[in-house]
C-alpha cells in the first residue's frame, strides 16, 4: 500500500523543524498537524505532546523533520538525521524543500518493516482551517431505491474521515500563537495569530445568560398550558391548528434556549435551523402585521366577512332548492326530499343567524387575533385556516348528517339483502350462511327491504353533494397546511451555509495533480466536496408534527362507498378513529 | 398348442400367458342397465302435476284482482273482508285436518298466531301511506317489468315437493312479497296498498301451506280444490282479456297434459349403465345388516 502524508499547507514557508501529527498504521497514513521549530529542548517537547493528547485525546507524536533551507546549504540534514534518534518513532519522515523552490522531496525510514524507502509516497497538501471546521457526511449510494443516502457516520472507517476527524479534535493544539511566551514555539494554521470579530465574542458572552432567562420563562409558559390539558378545553385544543403550531413552536424555542451545550455537530446544526427559520418566521410574521394594521384593513376584512358568510348560506339554499326539485334530471321520492331538504334549510337559517349575531364582536376578535402573527407566519396562516374552518362548520355538519343517514341504509339494504336470499351474516365464522326465518321476518324484511331500496337515491345524491362540498374544504385546508409544513421544516441555515461557506458540508475530497516526476513523490492538493442541495435538504429536515393521509386511494374511495366519515388529516399523536 | 387351458383371470399381479390388455369371452357380464329407472303412470303424473298448476292459478288470480282493483270495479274492503273471511276458513281447516298433531310438534300456540297476525296487520297499514308514494316518480312500464320478471321468479323457485337445489322458498316468498308492493304502489289510495299487501301474504304464504295439509291427507279433496282455482282463474282472465284466457289455457294444458306425456315417451331414451365400477354408496339400515 502506498504511504500517504497529509501536510498543510500554512507550513510550506515555515522554518525548519521537526513535524508533530498522528501516525496511523492500519492504512499507512501520516497527518501532519504542525511544525516545531528550532531551537527547542526534546524533553519540552515531549511534555508538551503528552499534555496536548491527555487534551485532545488524539494519539500525537513527532513523525519526522522538516527543513526549509537555502540552496546549497548541507549541514542542516546531517543535523536532522541525527534527530531520529532522539524522539521515539515508528517511523521518520524527513520533509525537504528549498527556499523559493515549489516542490518537496521525502525520504523515509525507521525501524521494521514500516519504513522501507522503496514504497510509494504520496504527499497531499490540505487546507487546515477549512478542514478543522468541516464536518464529514458520508453518503451511501443505494443501489435499490436509486438515491443517495446521506448519514453522518461517527464511526466511519474511511481514511478521509478519520483524518478529518483527527485535525476536527486537535483543535486545542491551534490555540496559542507566536505572540505566546510558551515552552515550544509551533507553526500551524492559527500560527500568525487569532481572528475573531467582536460582535461573535460579545454575542458569545450574552448568549449564556440570556439562554438561562428563556429557558426559565419558557418552563413557566409551558407549566400553564399543562392545565389546558383537562377535558373539554382539550377537545376544542385538538382540533385548532393554531394550537398545535403554537405548541410546535413552544418546543422548538426550549430546545434552542436549553443550556446544555450541543452534542454532536448534527445537533448544533439542528439547533441553528430551529433558530433562524424561526427568526425568518417572525420577520415575515411582522411584515405581514404592518401591512394589515396600515390602512384600518382588519375593519375592512371584517366587513367583508358577514357577507361572504351571508352569500355563503345564500348559495348552499339554492343547491339546496335545486335538490328538492328535479336536480339533473333524476326522479327523487319526493316525500323524502322534501324532509331532508327542509331539515337542511333550517339549519342553514340557524347559522345565518348565529353569524349575524355575532358580528358586532367581529372586528375586535380580527384585531386581537391578528396580534397573534406576531409570533410567526406560520401561525398566521394557521389562524386563517382555522377560520375557514369555524365558517364552514354547516358543510361539516350536513356532511356527518348525510353521512351517517347514507351509511346506516347501506348497512340495512346489505343485511336486507341477505335476509331475502334466505341467508345470514355468520358472526362467529365470519362468513355468510343459509339460514330458516320465520314468516313474520322474512314479511316485514322484505317489506323494509323494498322500502330502503326505492329511497336509496334520494339520499345517496345528498350524500354524494355534501361529500364534495366538504373534499373542497379539506383540500384547501390541507394547502394551507402543506405551506406551513413547508416553513416549518426546511432547513434555511444549512443551505445557507452551503451558499457561503461551502467547505463546513462535506461529502467527499477531490485532488488535483502538482506534481508528477520520477524521482519525487506524488503531489496533490486535496480540496473538499461539498454536499449537493437534496441531500443537505434530505438530510437536515427538522422533523414535522402533522401526518399526511392516512388512507391510500382505494382505502379512501372505499370508505366514501360505504360512507363511513373520513378524517383525512390526522395529527401524529392523535388517536387513530 | 396347450393342452390344459390356463383361466385367465382379471389380476395384473400375476404373470400370466396371456397379454396385460387381454379379455375373454366374459367381458362386460357384470354390466346392468336401467335398473334404477322409475316406470311411470300417466295418469298419477297428471295428478302430481297439479301442484304446478296450483301455483300458476294463484298469480293469475292475484293479477287479475289487482287488475279490478286498478280499475275500479273491486272495492277494497270487499277484498279485504272476503280475504279475511276465506283466511279464517281456511284456519279452522287446517286445525281440523291437523288434529293437534303439527301444533304439538312445532309447539306454535294460538295466541303467537294471533299475534303474528295483529303484528303483519298493522305493520302493513302503518307503512301503507309510504308503499303508495314509494314508486312515484319511476315509469310504470319499469314497475310492470320489475313485477313480471320477480313473480316469474317466484314460480320458479317455489318448493313444489321436488329434492333439487334451486328450490328456496325464503326467495320465492320474498320475490312474490316484492312484487305485490311494487304493483301496490299504483293503485290509487293508501287503504288498496294495504289490501293488496295484506291479500299477497295471504295467497302466497298461507294458501301453499294449507295446500300441503290438503294434500297430505285428503288427495282427492286437494284435487277438486286445484280444478276449482284454475277455472276461477281462468274466468277471471276471460273477463279482462279472450287472448291472455286462451293463452293462459293452453299453457296450463300443456303443463298438466303434455309435459307428462313428454316424460313418459323420454323414458324409451334411458341408457343409465351400472356395473362394479360404481361409487359405494353407505347404506343407513346397519341394524338390518347386522341382523
Amino acid at each position: 500500500m502506498a504511504m500517504k502524508v497529509f501536510f498543510p499547507t500554512c507550513c510550506n514557508t515555515a522554518d525548519s523543524g521537526v513535524l508533530i501529527g498522528h501516525w496511523v498504521p492500519e492504512m499507512r497514513m501520516a497527518v501532519v498537524l504542525g511544525v516545531v521549530h528550532f531551537p527547542f529542548i526534546p524533553n519540552q517537547v515531549k511534555q508538551h505532546l503528552t499534555e496536548m493528547q491527555s487534551l485532545t485525546g488524539v494519539d500525537l507524536c513527532v513523525l519526522g523533520s522538516w527543513s526549509n533551507h537555502s540552496p546549497g546549504n548541507k549541514d542542516l540534514s546531517r543535523f536532522l538525521e541525527d534527530l531520529s534518534g532522539v524522539f521515539p518513532h515508528n517511523i521518520w519522515i524527513q520533509l525537504s524543500k528549498e527556499k523559493g523552490g515549489k516542490f518537496f522531496n521525502c525520504y523515509l525510514s525507521g525501524p521494521g518493516p514500516e519504513g522501507n524507502a522503496a514504497d510509494r509516497l504520496i504527499l497531499i497538501f490540505y487546507d487546515q482551517r477549512k478542514v478543522m471546521l468541516s464536518h464529514w457526511h458520508s453518503v451511501k449510494a443505494d443501489s435499490l431505491q436509486n438515491c443517495s443516502h446521506v448519514e453522518v457516520d461517527h464511526n466511519s472507517t474511511s481514511e478521509f474521515a478519520m483524518m478529518f476527524a483527527t485535525v476536527a479534535k486537535s483543535e486545542c493544539l491551534f490555540v496559542m500563537d507566536i505572540y505566546d511566551q510558551g515552552p515550544v514555539k509551533m507553526t500551524h494554521w492559527q500560527s500568525e495569530g487569532k481572528e475573531a470579530s467582536i460582535v461573535v465574542e460579545l454575542a458569545k458572552m450574552a448568549s449564556a445568560p440570556v439562554c438561562t432567562l428563556l429557558s426559565k420563562l419558557l418552563f413557566l409558559v409551558s407549566g400553564t398550558t399543562r392545565t389546558f390539558n383537562l377535558w373539554p378545553v382539550n377537545f376544542f385544543w385538538r382540533k385548532l391548528s393554531t394550537c398545535g403550531q403554537l405548541g410546535y413552536r413552544l418546543e422548538h424555542l426550549q430546545t434552542v434556549s436549553s443550556t446544555k451545550k450541543a452534542s454532536s455537530p448534527s445537533e448544533h446544526m439542528r439547533k441553528a435551523n430551529i433558530f433562524v427559520s424561526f427568526l425568518i418566521d417572525v420577520f415575515l410574521g411582522l411584515l405581514l402585521i404592518s401591512w394589515l394594521y396600515r390602512e384600518n384593513r382588519i375593519g375592512q376584512m371584517a366587513d367583508a366577512l358577514v357577507p361572504a358568510a351571508d352569500h355563503v348560506a345564500k348559495e348552499l339554499t339554492e343547491l339546496l332548492e335545486w335538490l328538492m326539485g328535479a336536480p339533473a334530471g333524476l326522479k327523487m321520492n319526493r316525500a323524502l326530499d322534501q324532509v331532508l331538504g327542509r331539515f337542511f334549510l333550517y339549519h342553514i337559517h340557524l347559522w345565518i343567524s348565529y353569524i349575524h349575531l355575532m358580528s358586532p364582536f367581529i372586528e375586535m376578535i380580527l384585531w386581537y387575533v391578528g396580534l397573534l402573527a406576531s409570533l410567526g407566519l406560520t401561525v398566521a396562516l394557521s389562524v386563517i385556516s382555522d377560520i375557514i374552518a369555524l365558517l364552514t362548520f354547516h358543510i361539516y355538519c350536513f356532511y356527518v348528517y348525510g353521512a351517517r343517514l347514507y351509511c346506516l341504509m347501506v348497512h340495512g339494504l346489505s343485511s336486507l339483502w341477505r335476509l331475502f336470499r334466505g341467508k345470514k351474516w355468520n358472526v362467529l365464522r365470519q362468513r355468510v350462511d343459509s339460514c330458516s326465518y320465520d314468516l313474520d321476518q322474512l314479511f316485514i324484511g322484505t317489506l323494509l327491504f323494498t322500502i330502503l331500496l326505492f329511497l336509496l337515491p334520494t339520499v345517496a345524491l345528498y350524500y354524494l353533494v355534501f361529500t364534495l362540498l366538504r373534499l373542497l374544504v379539506v383540500v384547501v385546508q390541507g394547502l394551507i397546511r402543506l405551506l406551513v409544513d413547508l416553513i416549518n421544516t426546511f432547513p434555511v441555515f444549512s443551505i445557507l451555509l452551503r451558499v457561503c461557506r461551502a467547505y463546513r458540508l462535506a461529502a467527499g475530497v477531490k485532488f488535483h495533480v502538482l506534481s508528477q516526476e520520477s524521482g519525487r513523490p506524488l503531489h496533490l492538493l486535496m480540496q473538499i466536496n461539498p454536499l449537493t442541495f437534496s441531500h443537505i435538504v434530505q438530510m437536515y429536515r427538522l422533523p414535522t408534527y402533522s401526518c399526511y393521509p392516512q388512507d391510500s386511494w382505494s382505502a379512501l374511495c372505499r370508505k366514501l362507498f360505504v360512507g363511513e366519515l373520513i378524517y383525512p388529516w390526522h395529527h401524529k399523536n392523535e388517536k387513530q378513529e | 398348442m396347450e393342452n390344459c387351458r390356463i383361466r385367465w383371470r382379471k389380476v395384473l399381479y400375476e404373470h400370466q400367458a396371456f397379454p396385460d390388455n387381454y379379455v375373454d369371452q366374459r367381458f362386460l357380464e357384470e354390466l346392468q342397465k336401467n335398473i334404477y329407472v322409475r316406470q311411470y303412470e300417466y295418469w298419477s303424473v297428471v295428478r302430481e302435476s297439479s301442484v304446478v298448476t296450483q301455483q300458476l292459478a294463484s298469480v293469475c288470480v292475484f293479477v287479475v284482482l289487482w287488475w279490478y282493483m286498478d280499475q275500479g270495479v273491486l272495492l277494497p274492503h270487499w277484498l279485504f273482508g272476503t280475504g279475511l273471511l276465506f283466511s279464517l276458513i281456511g284456519y279452522l281447516l287446517f286445525d281440523v285436518i291437523d288434529t293437534g298433531q303439527g301444533r304439538r310438534q312445532n309447539g306454535r300456540t294460538r295466541w303467537a298466531d294471533l299475534k303474528s297476525a295483529t303484528l303483519f296487520l298493522t305493520f302493513t297499514y302503518g307503512f301503507s301511506p309510504l308503499l303508495k308514494t314509494l314508486t312515484e316518480s319511476i315509469s310504470t312500464d319499469t314497475i310492470y317489468a320489475m313485477s313480471v320478471f320477480m313473480l316469474l321468479g317466484h314460480l320458479v323457485f317455489f318448493d313444489y315437493g321436488a329434492n333439487a337445489a334451486v328450490v328456496s322458498s325464503t326467495l320465492s316468498l320474498n320475490m312474490a312479497i316484492f312484487a305485490s308492493v311494487c304493483l301496490a304502489s299504483r293503485l290509487p289510495r293508501s287503504f288498496h296498498a294495504f289490501v293488496t299487501v295484506t291479500f299477497a301474504i295471504q295467497i302466497f304464504a298461507l294458501w301453499p301451506m294449507l295446500q300441503k295439509k290438503l294434500k297430505a291427507s285428503v288427495p282427492c279433496c286437494y284435487l277438486g280444490v286445484t280444478v276449482l282455482c284454475t277455472v276461477s282463474a281462468l274466468l277471471g282472465l276471460l273477463t279482462i282479456s279472450g287472448v291472455a284466457a286462451l293463452l293462459f289455457a293452453l299453457l296450463l294444458f300443456s303443463v298438466s297434459f303434455l309435459c307428462p306425456l313428454y316424460l313418459i315417451q323420454l323414458q324409451h331414451y334411458k341408457d343409465n349403465i351400472h356395473g362394479p365400477w360404481d361409487e359405494a354408496e353407505i347404506k343407513d339400515d346397519l341394524p338390518q345388516f347386522l341382523k
